[in-house]
């Protein structure tokens, strides 16, 4: 797997839909926020969204590395670490997938505790998910071994 | 996207810390480094200048208030100096402005580092 940090991020935009496959390192993550805050921007959400959509991606995208890709985690060893993103609008929504083969976690199923609790107690992280649920309108997971894992984040239009 | 970038500058007792990019999961080791090397070194009054700061992400408030927390207890604290409008007003929502004092300006930093 030497060297797979470096391969290239591969992109394709159209004015309404992303499709994005990057290197599942944390060096990809600052392309990824980029690609999709523009494309937020773009089809009308207002700045202090585009700013919450921006975080909610990178910590899904993070999550994906941290937890889905850990080396402890016995995710399949073939295949160098990606992130995939399908990042579009449908019905005044913007939909955000992010795809790994990584290890399952179902973060539906995970309750972190309160953000205000962690953060008044000083804790140094685990903040991830909550973030999430609080800047995105849907948070949907599904898993199988074929197409591994999704994450589907959905922020509405017209809420903005 | 600019790479991000830490430098540090002495003024007393105070660290300044200026940081500029994007303060993620790819680059916040870099700052816990160099956090890390001023408390071995006792320096425990330190303010992170964030006007060229594009993002910060969890992972990057995380370790902020981690620091905090530990140089609060030899009564210094991590102080945050000009945050971009649009990082502060997404932390200020998430809360993390109730446990990391942010300052407009330099002298209103250090004057509250003066009465601490």
């Amino acid at each position: 797997m030497s060297g797979f940090e470096s391969q290239p991020i591969r992109c394709k935009k159209s004015t309404r839909r992303i499709s994005l496959q990057a290197p599942g390192h944390s060096k990809s993550l600052a392309f990824i926020r980029a690609t999709v805050a523009d494309l937020a921007c773009q089809v009308g959400f207002p700045e202090d969204e585009v700013a919450k959509i921006e975080m909610a991606v990178d910590e899904a995208c993070s999550n994906v590395l941290e937890h889905a890709y850990a080396p402890d985690k016995p995710w399949y060893s073939h295949r160098d670490p990606e992130l995939r993103l399908e990042v579009f609008t449908e019905g005044g929504q913007l939909i955000i997938e992010i795809q790994d083969h990584g290890a399952q976690f179902d973060f539906t199923k995970y309750q972190p505790p309160p953000l205000e609790e962690g953060i008044r107690k000083l804790q140094r992280g685990g903040f991830g998910l909550a973030i999430i649920r609080k800047f995105m309108d849907e948070v949907q997971y599904t898993s199988s071994a074929s197409a591994g894992n999704t994450l589907r984040l959905v922020k509405y239009l017209k809420n903005s | 996207m600019k790479d991000f970038r830490i430098e540090r500058e002495a003024r007393g007792a105070i660290q300044f810390v200026r940081l500029s990019g994007s303060l993620d999961m790819y680059s916040f080791p870099r700052l816990e480094t160099q956090l890390n090397a001023l408390f071995q070194q006792a320096q425990y009054r330190i303010i992170l200048d964030c006007a060229d700061l594009d993002y910060i992400g969890s992972a990057g408030l995380g370790a902020l208030i981690g620091f905090a927390k530990q140089a609060r207890e030899h009564q210094g604290d991590v102080k945050l100096l000009r945050v971009p409008e649009r990082i502060l007003k997404i932390i200020e929502l998430l809360g993390f402005t109730k446990v990391l004092q942010v300052f407009p300006d330099e002298a209103a930093a250090l004057a509250a580092f003066g009465s601490s």
